[in-house]
């Protein structure tokens, strides 16, 4: 039970990580708090959804959404973030409500605004045997595909000299653009990478609930932006250790508040957002960053 | 090969640069010198793409390069060297020098030029491995310079490199500047230290409240009055 928990935990944990990494790559890069990647999740959904139906192998489908993802992302700088280069804070997060808000009518409108079910294969939902211990599959692939996700990225950050590139545009753009490397590009791999990321985590979400909905990326995302902010806003490092932390006290308090407490477990962790940000404003891993006039 | 024609910039109501004209041939050293404000670092700003100029033309090899990204403005040569050096602290430096060279060198001729540049500046060797952000002042003023040579640029713009630094480390900074202009490179620096520019420059020109009030040959600016009152304390 307790072993059962604690998969429970780190996997959900490991899907708040990479949402909200996603959100911190776009923020360190573009100063941009992107309220439009719940809805890079709900597309991931429903191309997964689509492509099962239209017949595509359990592999293949998931393939397909998680680059479905990915595109969208890049589209959605291209048309609607693209435009506002160079625009204040406040513009910018404007812009991503009304991209959100856009394509949630357009889910509802052209799909359907009640969940539909996603076939996901019987395995997917069955458990093993470890010593005394059931253990669930789901859940133990939604670990190592979050970890695998968290290494492939830190591999791509490190080794390859768009990675460091981006690495170095978190701290100064301007100096990076006068290297030579265009901007356009960095940026444009800050939105691939979020939606990647965006499409796993939504292939993990939709594995655990198999349906998709047009609001199925609003919550996940909201405890990504909290995970984040707790990690520190714009800190990799932070925003894995928020997601990490997040969903294993909101799972291990719901295993083990009385019933009668249970109801107010989100004000319980979001009070303990709030007392660790009045310890430590800048989350509990800051960002490096060079701010400049 | 490089001049600037009428240049003017605005930041909202404020006019930081109201004209500034001035013309760099291969192979020199010219300091564009003024006091704090003058628009010297404005001017080397729009040169680089940096900062949008509101009128005037940057003429870069005969190809008007005015309006064009950094980025572009980077490829075609020009290499700018910021005030208060801005290398990336959390990188290491062999990074650091990498992503200077990554848009302008295939990855083997890169790795040539980070060894020449190891040569040139022994320390960065020491520190390979060490973040920018750890290094002292001057080194990391070494290091800004290494990273704007590593795409081997045919014109540097260096923007107050002896800022905060040490005095004997600003004479090794200097050393190296007249160095790597005998080895070819075209030079445009901007400095406060007025006496130590003119000392290594071939021509100079004076910038105040964003216009040139005087140009010369630096033997000449060094011995006008103007410059002797106003900046050397003479």
């Amino acid at each position: 039970m307790i072993a059962q928990q604690i998969i429970n935990a780190v996997s959900l944990g490991g899907v708040y990580a990479l949402l909200a990494l996603g959100l911190a790559i776009v923020f360190s890069i573009v100063g941009l708090i992107n309220f439009a990647h719940g809805e890079l999740m709900t597309l991931s959904g429903y191309a997964l959804l689509a492509a099962l139906v239209f017949g595509l192998p359990f592999p293949a489908a998931v393939l397909v959404a998680v680059s479905c993802g990915a595109l969208a992302a890049v589209a959605m700088e291209r048309v609607a973030f693209r435009p506002m280069r160079g625009a204040s804070v406040t513009s910018l997060l404007l812009t991503s409500f009304a991209v959100s808000s856009l394509l949630k009518v357009v889910f509802q409108n052209g799909i359907s605004a009640r969940p539909q079910a996603v076939a996901m294969p019987s395995w997917m939902t069955g458990a093993f045997s470890f010593g005394d211990f059931t253990i669930g599959v789901g859940p133990s692939i939604s670990i190592v595909v979050s970890a695998l996700a968290l290494i492939a990225l830190e591999l791509f950050l490190r080794r390859t000299v768009t990675g460091t590139a981006m690495r170095a545009a978190a701290e100064d753009f301007n100096v990076v653009r006068l290297m030579g490397i265009p901007a356009s590009r960095i940026i444009a791999t800050a939105f691939l990478l979020s939606g990647l990321l965006a499409g796993l985590a939504a292939m993990l979400w939709v594995a655990q609930r198999a349906s998709v909905d047009p609001l199925m990326g609003f919550t996940p995302v909201l405890k990504a932006f909290i995970a984040a902010v707790v990690g520190g806003l714009g800190s990799l490092p932070g925003a894995v250790a928020g997601g990490f932390l997040l969903g294993i006290i909101e799972v291990l308090l719901q295993a083990t508040l009385p019933a009668a407490v249970a109801p107010y477990r989100d004000a319980i962790v979001l009070s303990g957002v709030i007392a660790v940000l009045l310890v430590r404003p800048q989350g509990l891993i800051p960002a490096v960053r060079v701010q400049r006039s | 090969m490089l001049s600037v024609e009428a240049l003017k910039i605005r930041y909202g109501e404020v006019e930081a640069v109201r004209r500034v004209d001035l013309a760099v041939d291969s192979g020199e050293i010219i300091a564009l010198v003024g006091a704090n404000g003058a628009g010297k670092s404005s001017t080397l700003g729009a040169i680089a793409g940096l900062v949008p100029a509101v009128s005037g033309k940057v003429v870069f090899d005969g190809v008007d390069i005015t309006g064009l990204a950094p980025e572009a403005i980077a490829r075609k040569g020009v290499s700018l060297v910021p005030e208060g050096r801005r290398i990336f602290a959390g990188l290491t430096v062999a990074d650091n020098l990498r992503l200077g060279g990554a848009m302008h060198l295939p990855a083997t001729e890169a790795r040539a030029r980070e060894e020449e540049m190891l040569e040139l500046f022994p320390i960065l060797r020491r520190y390979h491995r060490v973040k920018g952000g750890n290094l002292s002042g001057g080194e990391q003023q070494m290091l800004a310079i290494a990273r704007a040579l590593m795409g081997k640029p045919r014109m540097v713009l260096l923007d107050e490199p002896s800022l905060g630094l040490a005095p004997q480390l600003i004479d090794t900074v200097f050393d190296l500047i007249a160095e790597l202009r005998r080895n070819g490179l075209t030079i445009l620096l901007v400095e406060q230290n007025v006496a130590l520019a003119l000392e290594i420059a071939d021509r100079a020109i004076v910038l105040a409240n964003g216009e040139v009030v005087l140009s010369g040959t630096a033997k000449e600016l060094a011995t006008s009055d103007l410059v002797r009152q106003a900046y050397l304390g003479a």
